[in-house]
């Protein structure tokens, strides 16, 4: 009797295969519902990631320029220095020369005035 | 103990021997008063640095370029101050006495002291000498409207210094040659023109 039991319980408690039209509208239903589909182990969700690719881009680009232009003025600054200092330096020399050549006449007028004095002894 | 006895000495001659170095570096007033009165003033301040970065900037193909840059090459320093005033007198001897008592310091000699009784242009040139090389250069003139102080420093070379005639629209002397102002008439700068007959 018990063996009867038990065999009619395992032959309605055997293991069916799903009929298609059963697979068919569950994958509907998935499709249909986007709460039903599993979730993204990413940290944005798939649509987002387009946009996010592009914002990347952008600020790494914008990081890019952002460096390219600040060498570029840092050049441009020491640039406007070098040719600043240059002038300096031959405004510095003129300077020099003028008062070295006033010296040097001074001394030339006098050595001048004494060679002509001389020939009067 | 005797081992510490040689670094001690050295650390305590150290300061001594450095202060007993001659320095050929001036302390350049800022003379702000002189500044407000000059019609014009010229205030230059070039550190190793800057005198790098100038040389770099100096084009060795241009000859006023080629010249300046054989000059500045040993130099450590460039320091200029110079006024020019609208009126005589405008400035106190008291200013210039102030950078004259630093050249009394060791190892500052006096190399030319000249007086023009015509220009009234007074121009001192002190140089200071170091191991038979010269390492820094002053010069003080003083006009009736003009007070130029010019500081020097670095490896002066007083042949390149000579070659500096010559330069910038400056007339060359011919300080070495032998010709006269007689033989040949050099046009005074700044005078006039022959009136026309």
């Amino acid at each position: 009797m018990n063996q009867d039991i038990e065999s009619g319980m395992r032959s309605a408690l055997r293991p069916v295969a799903p009929s298609d039209e059963f697979s068919r509208k569950l994958l509907a239903r998935v499709a249909a519902d986007p709460q039903a589909r599993p979730k993204s182990y990413g940290l944005m969700p798939r649509s987002a990631r387009p946009l996010a690719w592009w914002l990347a881009t952008s600020l790494a680009a914008c990081l890019v320029l952002a460096v390219g232009i600040e060498r570029h003025l840092e050049q441009q600054r020491l640039q406007q220095s070098g040719l600043e200092a240059r002038r300096e330096v031959l405004q510095a020399l003129r300077v020099t020369s003028q008062k070295l050549n006033l010296a040097f006449e001074a001394v030339k007028s006098q050595s001048t005035s004494l060679a002509d004095e001389k020939p009067g002894l | 103990m005797r081992k510490y006895t040689m670094p001690m000495l050295l650390a305590l001659l150290g300061p001594a021997l450095a202060w007993a170095a001659p320095n050929p570096k001036l302390v350049m007033p800022e003379f702000p008063g002189l500044a407000q009165k000059a019609s014009e003033s010229v205030t230059i301040t070039l550190d190793p640095t800057l005198l790098s970065m100038a040389g770099r900037f100096l084009d060795g193909n241009d000859p006023q370029d080629a010249a300046t840059k054989e000059i500045i090459k040993g130099l450590r320093g460039i320091y200029v101050r110079s006024y020019t005033f609208d009126k005589d007198t405008e400035y106190a001897q008291s200013d210039i006495d102030a950078v004259r008592s630093q050249l009394s310091a060791p190892g500052w000699n006096r190399l030319v002291e000249t007086h023009s009784r015509k220009t009234r242009a007074n121009v001192d040139i002190y140089i200071m000498i170091d191991h038979d090389q010269a390492v820094g250069l002053a010069l003080i003139a003083s006009e009736p409207r003009q007070f130029t102080i010019v500081n020097i420093i670095g490896a002066i070379d007083l042949d390149k210094l000579h070659k500096l005639e010559g330069q910038f629209g400056v007339p060359k002397l011919d300080i070495d040659e032998s010709k006269t102002p007689a033989q040949e008439p050099r046009k005074e700068r700044g005078s006039a023109p022959p009136p026309k007959s």
